[in-house]
């Protein structure tokens, strides 16, 4: 049992494993993760089942680095444990009793004799150290006082904090390992069922925020809670402004058009006489009759983002990137021609016809409804993280910027003179000490 | 008068600084290097106004793409550089530093980088912004002082060792103390700015307070390689060249972190 606690007690240990989880986490960015088989096999040839099998291609998910995060954490906490009672007894139960030639082999040290009495020399010293704001504690024995006097004695904890904190955030992180996340999509109007939980969530308005170039500012999500039949809370929500209802958190993520159902303005002109048109805005497969001419027309098919794929018409993404829609004309019951018109290439959009483009068509514009897409997550181990996140940056302020340090007296009376001796101590701020150490000494001094 | 001519002023007064500091470095006279330092800070003041400046104009916070981001980080350096010149009088180390910032200068104002502000995407409209980039950067630019601090520590440690160092060089005990100074000031911050307030915003953003994206693992690297340097140091009592050596690494690290992830790995942190 000791010898275990010695093994996970050791800082040597502690930097092995930073070095291997850092070399690890390395690893993990070099080598893309959670892609298909077939991904890796074409990267990586016959080494790809290996990599697979080892879950480098899942790698901080991986059970190799959980129990390398384990042992860290182990390795954290007993090394904290085995170091903060010695810390408590030195700063809750000093050791007051220490010797001449400890003080006289520090590296800060000074002595010098006064022509004062011992109870004059202590009240000096102590008034010099508590301008420089020093807290002190004393002995008496005999002829000899021993003072200590410290400040900023709880920086010595620093580490400790910094510790905690992690070990906090990382229980945080096992117990968000439980966390739900769901993206789902929701218009206007519609109600959601949230799994596990007992409410429901209604969109009641969306929009999209747009600046002046075109490119989407915002968007914004007005949500209703409603449980047992009951609105409970309505919040408009945006990127960065999620709304949370009992641990849930919904996020606007993203949205999304129905492209099922457009509607679509198309223009036709009458290519020998362009004052002859006909504007129509219609829904998918409805017709427009154009009287002056007597032909109908129609959209049969739309996709948002056009791309031939082989000998296929389809769209490449969700976005308007480049609305097309296949248009067709009929004269009484003949189709006399059919093709795509492009809304942001009105040249490239041909019909082939059998009388040759006796008319143009254009495709002005395309409305369909939006609907928002929202991310819900519940994550439990969340708020241990912002609390391990505090301990950990109050920690480090402690560490860094609250150096404990001490200066230890031995007044010693002899003949109507005080030897004055001192030395100075710190680990982290020596510089600091030592000026303040030769200030006082040298106010001692005068 | 605009943003790009401040930033152009700006510039020409760092080398300029640079100048005076390299004059220093052969000259061997004080006085070069108390002109680089202050003409450095007054193109320091005339950044800072650039970096208002571009602020009102485009409405959000100056770090959004790479030319701006650069820039801050630049401004970034000198602030860093000001601060512990006047803390521990480091000159010597001043024409290096200012090499570098020229450095960072010159790549913002490559035609590689795009200028024009453009408006923010919906996820960086944050308040976020300001504290998670602004703060990461400070941090980065004290570990840029300490890796300049560190090279100089090994170039003055060997020279020493060869018996061949002038009097007038820093001693590589001073520059050893400096590194650690600047860590210990840009090993907080970034903990602060880089993964604190970056976990929060993330969780605000994208409901996700870590997601392993490339950035956010290179930047727990960056931490781990600087965390190294602390444990050595405090509790192995590790010095000199292996604390230099892990402090370079560290600054690397971050280096990569910053330019490496956007151009070499691809994820989430896709804006700069």
């Amino acid at each position: 049992m000791k010898s275990i606690i010695n093994f996970f007690s050791s800082v040597k240990l502690a930097i092995f494993l930073i070095i291997i989880i850092t070399i690890a986490s390395i690893i993990g960015t070099l080598i893309p993760q959670m892609r298909s088989a077939q991904e890796y096999a074409a990267r990586y040839g016959q080494f790809s089942e290996i990599l697979i099998r080892l879950e480098f291609t899942n790698l901080y998910h991986s059970w190799w680095y959980f129990a390398l995060l384990m042992l860290f954490s182990l390795n954290i906490l007993i090394c904290t444990l085995t170091r903060i009672s010695p810390k408590f007894r030195r700063v809750f139960k000093p050791n007051l009793e220490f010797e001449t030639t400890t003080l006289r082999s520090a590296k800060i040290q000074d002595k010098l004799i006064k022509g004062w009495g011992l109870e004059k020399s202590e009240s000096e010293v102590k008034k010099e150290l508590r301008s420089a704001r020093y807290r002190i504690k004393e002995t008496r024995k005999e002829r000899a006082v021993r003072l200590l006097a410290r400040k900023k004695t709880l920086g010595i904890f620093g580490s400790d904090i910094v510790h905690l904190g992690l070990l906090i955030i990382l229980i945080g992180g096992i117990i968000s390992l439980s966390s739900i996340r769901k993206n789902f999509e929701i218009a206007e109007g519609e109600i959601v069922p949230i799994l596990g939980s007992d409410f429901k969530i209604q969109l009641d308005k969306f929009e999209t925020e747009y600046y002046p170039n075109g490119s989407v500012k915002d968007w914004k999500s007005t949500l209703t809670v409603i449980e047992n039949d009951l609105p409970r809370l309505t919040k408009t929500i945006e990127v960065n402004h999620p709304l949370t209802y009992k641990g849930y958190v919904f996020y606007q993520n993203s949205f999304g058009w129905d492209w099922k159902n457009p509607t679509l303005e198309i223009w036709a002109t009458k290519t020998s006489d362009p004052t002859s048109s006909k504007k129509a805005f219609l829904r998918l497969e409805e017709k427009a009759y154009w009287e002056e001419e007597s032909v109908e027309f129609r959209v049969l098919q739309f996709v948002p983002d056009f791309i031939i794929d082989g000998n296929q018409v389809r769209t490449r993404s969700l976005e308007p990137n480049n609305p097309a829609a296949f248009v067709e004309l009929f004269k009484g019951e003949e189709k006399i021609s059919s093709g795509w018109i492009f809304a942001k290439f009105p040249d490239f959009s041909q019909m082939h016809s059998k009388e040759e483009a006796e008319y143009k068509f254009e495709f002005r514009d395309i409305q369909a409804a939006q609907y928002s897409g929202l991310q819900m997550a519940k994550d439990p181990g969340a708020n241990f993280v912002w609390v391990g996140c505090a301990f950990l940056m109050l920690g480090l302020f402690m560490a860094f910027y609250w150096p404990p340090r001490d200066i230890r007296f031995i007044m010693t009376e002899s003949d109507g003179k005080t030897e004055i001796l001192s030395a100075g101590r710190a680990t982290k701020s020596k510089p600091t000490l030592e000026s303040e150490f030769n200030r006082i000494m040298t106010s001692l001094r005068r | 008068m605009n943003e790009s001519t401040l930033f152009l002023i700006t510039f020409i007064l760092y080398i300029v600084a640079a100048f005076y500091y390299f004059a220093y470095l052969f000259s061997k006279k004080e006085s070069p290097a108390k002109t680089g330092l202050s003409v450095a800070t007054i193109g320091f003041g005339v950044h800072t106004l650039a970096l208002i400046w571009r602020t009102i104009e485009s409405g959000h916070a100056p770090f959004t793409n790479m030319y701006e981001s650069l820039s801050f980080l630049a401004w970034s350096g000198i602030l860093a550089y000001i601060i512990i010149e006047h803390k521990y009088k480091i000159r010597k180390a001043g024409p290096y530093l200012m090499l570098i910032v020229i450095a960072v200068m010159a790549l913002a104002s490559s035609p590689l980088m795009p200028k024009e502000a453009t408006p923010l995407v919906p996820a960086l409209q944050s308040y976020w912004l300001w504290l998670h980039v602004s703060i990461t950067l400070l941090g980065e630019a004290f570990f840029a002082v300490a890796f300049i601090t560190s090279i100089m520590y090994l170039v003055a440690d060997s020279r020493e060792k060869k018996g061949v160092n002038k009097e007038s060089a820093l001693s590589s005990e001073k520059l050893d103390s400096i590194s650690y100074r600047c860590i210990a000031v840009g090993f907080p911050l970034f903990t602060l700015g880089g993964l604190v307030f970056g976990m929060v915003w993330a969780y605000n953003a994208w409901g996700s307070y870590w997601s392993w994206d490339p950035k956010e693992t290179w930047s727990l690297i960056t931490w781990f390689v600087f965390a190294l340097y602390l444990h050595t140091r405090i509790v192995m009592g590790w010095r000199g060249r292996r604390s230099a050596l892990i402090a370079i690494i560290g600054f690397l690290a971050a280096l990569f972190t910053y330019f490496g992830v956007n151009y070499l790995l691809a994820g989430l942190h896709s804006y700069a």
